[in-house]
C-alpha cells in the first residue's frame, strides 16, 4: 500500500541567515495492505512532513514513493483521492454545520452519494443527533470525530492520522481507538503517527521510529526482543548463590538478574527453553513460586531508540 | 507539455462519471458554495456588504436631493462659483454643479469593487489559516488554481453585482430626484462602460491583493488595510475631476481599464506564485 525508496525532504533557506533543513532522509518504508502502522518519533522528527509527502501535499526532494498503486509526483490527484487524512488539528469550518462541513468535502472527493455517505459517519460516529448545530459549538472530541468522520467520506483504502487521541478525554480517546480497530477489521490500512507509546503499542501490527531518519521497524514484540531479548521473571521462596549458578550455566540464557527474591532471566526462545529452564532450577532445590514472561513497556523500548541514536550522532 | 502542464494534469483527477473539466468546475462550485455559505454567516461581512453601497448611494442621492431642494427654496448653494469643464458650461449652474459633484461620486461607487473583495477574501484566507482547514482542504483532490479561482469568484461576484445594483439604484434616484439633464450625465455609456469594465477588474485585483496579503498575515483587518494603498489614487482622481480638469470620456475609462488589467495580471502572477500548496503548508504563518 506504501512503498518509498530514499525518500527525503529538504527544506530551503529562510531569510538571509536561513539554513537548509533535512527533515526526512533517506525514508525506506513498506506498509502492507490492511496493516495499522505506527509511526513515532519526538518531536520535529520528520513524522508530519512525512505524512504530508505520502498525502502528496508536498513534494520529496528525494527518492520516490508508491501510494495505493500510484507513483508520487506524477500521479498526486490519484493519491489524493484515494487516501483520507486526519491532520493534527481537526480544521473544521466553525461556522457551517457537521452536515455542511461533511458534504463540502464529500463533494469535493466527488462521492456519488452525498447525503447517504454524510449520514452513515454521522451515523457511525453518534452525532447524528448534532447534525444540524455549528461546529463552532463542538467539544474537542466532537470536533475530532467529524474530523474523523471526513477523513472517511470516500472510503479511502489508506488512512493517515495524525495523532488521532490528542488532546481527547479518556472516553473520546477510548472510541477513536475502538473506531480504528473497526477500520482495521473492514481492511482499511492506516498510518498514525502518534507520541502515545501505549496506544501504538494495542492498536499497530507495526512501528517505525523516525528521527529525521528511520531509525528501526518492526512489530512492537520484534522490538522489544531485538533490544532486550526475551525474558522471564522466577519468583522463588529463597533465591540462593547456587540456583543463580546453575541458570548461568544452561548454554541459552543471556543474562541472570537477582532481585527481591526473583531471577530474572533473559533467554533465547522461552517458548522451547523454559521447561528446560524449570527442571534445572528444581533440579537445584529451588521452590519455584511463579514463572511469567517479562515484558518491557513500548516507552522504554522507544526511549532507548532515541538515545541510540543520539549516541550515534554524537559519537 | 510544458512543466506547469504537467504539474496541473497531475493533479487533476476526475470524480465518478465526470471528465477532468467538469471534474475541476465541479470542485470549484463547491467551494464557492461554501465560500458563500460561510459569507452568510459571517455578519461583519455582511455589514460591509450591505452598509457600504447603502453609504454611497444614499451619498450621492442625499447631496443632489438637499442641493436641489435648498436651490428651490432660493438659498445660496454657491453653484456658480465652482469651476466646470467646457462640455458643462451650457447648462444652468446648479445642473452643472450637481453633474459636476455626480461625476466625482461615480469614482466612489468604485470603492465597492475594491474594498469588498480584499474584506471577504481576507476573511476567506486567514479565516482558514486560523481554523487550520487549509491542509485538509489541500488534501482534497481540489487543484491549488481551482481553489484560488473558486475564492477569487466567490469574492468578487457578490462585490461586482453590488456594484452594479448601487450604480442601477443610483441613476433610479438621480431620475426621481434630480432635473432630467443630471439623470442623462450620470446614466452617459461612459460610466455604463466603466461600471461593466472597470468594476470587476478592480474587484479582481481586489481579490489578488488579498490573497497576497493573507500569506504574510494572520488578521484579516491588517490585509484589508492593505487595500488603502489603492484607494487612494482613485480619491485623488475623483478630486481632479470635483476640481473641473477633467471629464471623464471613454478613451480614459478604456486608459484605465488597461492600466487596472496589467496591474491585474502581475498581481495575478505574485498571487499564484504564493497560493502553491507546499508553499501554503510550509511557509505561511
Amino acid at each position: 500500500m506504501i512503498r518509498t525508496l530514499g525518500l527525503t525532504k529538504r527544506f530551503p533557506p529562510t531569510g538571509r541567515k536561513g539554513i537548509e533543513i533535512t527533515a526526512v532522509e533517506d525514508l525506506a518504508l513498506e506498509v502492507k495492505q490492511g496493516e495499522v502502522f505506527g509511526f513515532l518519533g519526538p518531536n520535529g522528527a520528520g513524522k508530519t512532513t512525512t505524512v504530508r509527502m505520502l498525502c502528496a501535499l508536498i513534494a520529496p526532494t528525494g527518492g520516490e514513493a508508491w501510494i495505493a498503486g500510484h507513483k508520487l509526483g506524477p500521479e498526486n490527484g490519484a493519491i489524493r483521492a484515494k487516501v483520507g487524512i486526519l491532520t493534527e488539528t481537526p480544521g473544521l469550518y466553525d461556522r457551517l454545520d457537521a452536515v455542511t462541513n461533511l458534504s463540502f468535502f464529500a463533494r469535493l472527493y466527488g462521492v456519488g452519494d452525498v447525503q447517504g455517505q454524510v449520514a452513515k459517519y454521522l451515523h457511525m460516529l453518534g452525532l447524528w443527533d448534532q447534525r444540524a448545530e455549528l461546529v463552532g459549538a463542538f467539544s474537542k472530541g466532537m470536533r475530532q470525530k467529524l474530523a474523523i468522520a471526513r477523513a472517511l467520506l470516500h472510503e479511502p483504502p489508506l488512512l493517515f492520522l495524525d495523532e488521532p487521541t490528542s488532546g481527547l478525554d479518556p472516553e473520546a480517546a477510548h472510541l477513536v481507538r475502538d473506531f480504528i480497530e473497526a477500520l482495521r477489521g473492514e481492511g482499511r490500512t492506516i498510518f498514525m503517527c502518534t507520541h502515545n507509546l501505549d496506544e501504538a503499542d494495542r492498536l499497530c501490527d507495526r512501528i517505525g521510529v523516525i528521527k529525521r531518519r528511520l531509525i528501526r521497524v518492526d512489530t512492537p514484540a520484534q522490538l522489544r526482543a531485538s533490544l532486550y531479548g526475551r525474558g522471564v521473571l522466577v519468583r522463588l521462596r529463597a533465591v540462593a548463590p547456587e540456583h543463580v549458578a546453575v541458570v548461568q550455566a544452561l548454554p541459552f540464557v543471556r543474562e541472570v538478574r537477582q532481585a527481591d527474591g526473583s531471577l530474572t532471566i533473559q533467554l533465547d526462545d522461552p517458548e522451547a527453553n523454559n521447561p528446560r529452564l524449570t527442571r534445572a532450577l528444581v533440579s537445584a532445590g529451588a521452590d519455584i513460586q511463579f514463572i511469567e514472561e517479562v515484558e518491557h513497556s513500548l516507552e522504554s523500548v522507544y526511549f532507548d531508540l532515541i538515545a541510540q541514536t543520539g549516541e550515534e550522532a554524537a559519537t | 507539455m510544458s512543466s506547469q502542464d504537467r504539474s496541473q494534469a497531475r493533479d487533476r483527477v476526475p470524480g465518478p462519471g465526470l471528465s477532468t473539466d467538469a471534474a475541476g468546475w465541479h470542485r470549484v462550485r463547491t467551494v464557492m458554495d461554501k465560500e458563500w455559505a460561510e459569507i452568510k454567516r459571517n455578519r461583519a461581512i455582511l455589514w460591509m456588504m450591505a452598509l457600504l453601497p447603502l453609504l454611497l448611494v444614499a451619498m450621492v442621492l442625499g447631496t443632489d436631493y438637499f442641493i436641489i431642494r435648498a436651490e428651490a427654496k432660493g438659498q445660496d448653494t454657491d453653484a456658480d462659483e465652482m469651476p466646470v469643464p467646457e462640455q458643462l458650461k451650457h447648462l444652468p449652474p446648479v445642473e452643472a454643479f450637481l453633474v459636476q459633484m455626480n461625476e466625482q461620486y461615480m469614482f466612489y461607487l468604485f470603492l465597492i469593487p475594491m474594498m469588498l473583495p480584499v474584506y471577504i477574501a481576507a476573511y476567506s484566507i486567514v479565516g482558514e489559516k486560523q481554523t487550520r482547514t487549509l491542509e485538509p482542504l489541500l488534501a482534497t483532490p481540489v487543484t491549488t488554481e481551482e481553489l484560488l479561482a473558486a475564492k477569487a469568484i466567490a469574492a468578487t461576484v457578490p462585490a461586482v453585482l453590488l456594484t452594479w445594483l448601487s450604480f442601477a439604484v443610483m441613476l433610479l434616484g438621480l431620475r426621481l430626484v434630480a432635473p432630467p439633464s443630471v439623470f442623462f450625465y450620470g446614466s452617459r455609456p461612459v460610466w455604463i462602460l466603466a461600471m461593466l469594465i472597470l468594476s470587476p477588474l478592480l474587484a479582481f485585483l481586489s481579490v489578488l491583493c488579498g490573497v497576497i496579503a493573507s500569506s504574510r498575515i494572520n488578521d484579516p483587518r491588517t490585509a484589508q488595510q492593505v487595500m488603502g494603498i489603492f484607494v487612494v489614487p482613485i480619491i485623488a482622481l475623483s478630486l481632479v475631476v470635483l476640481a473641473g480638469k477633467i471629464f471623464v470620456n471613454v478613451q480614459m475609462v478604456l486608459y484605465a481599464a488597461g492600466v487596472t488589467l496589467l496591474v491585474d495580471v502581475a498581481a495575478l502572477y505574485l498571487a499564484v506564485k504564493v497560493f502553491q500548496r507546499e508553499t501554503i503548508l510550509t511557509r505561511w504563518k
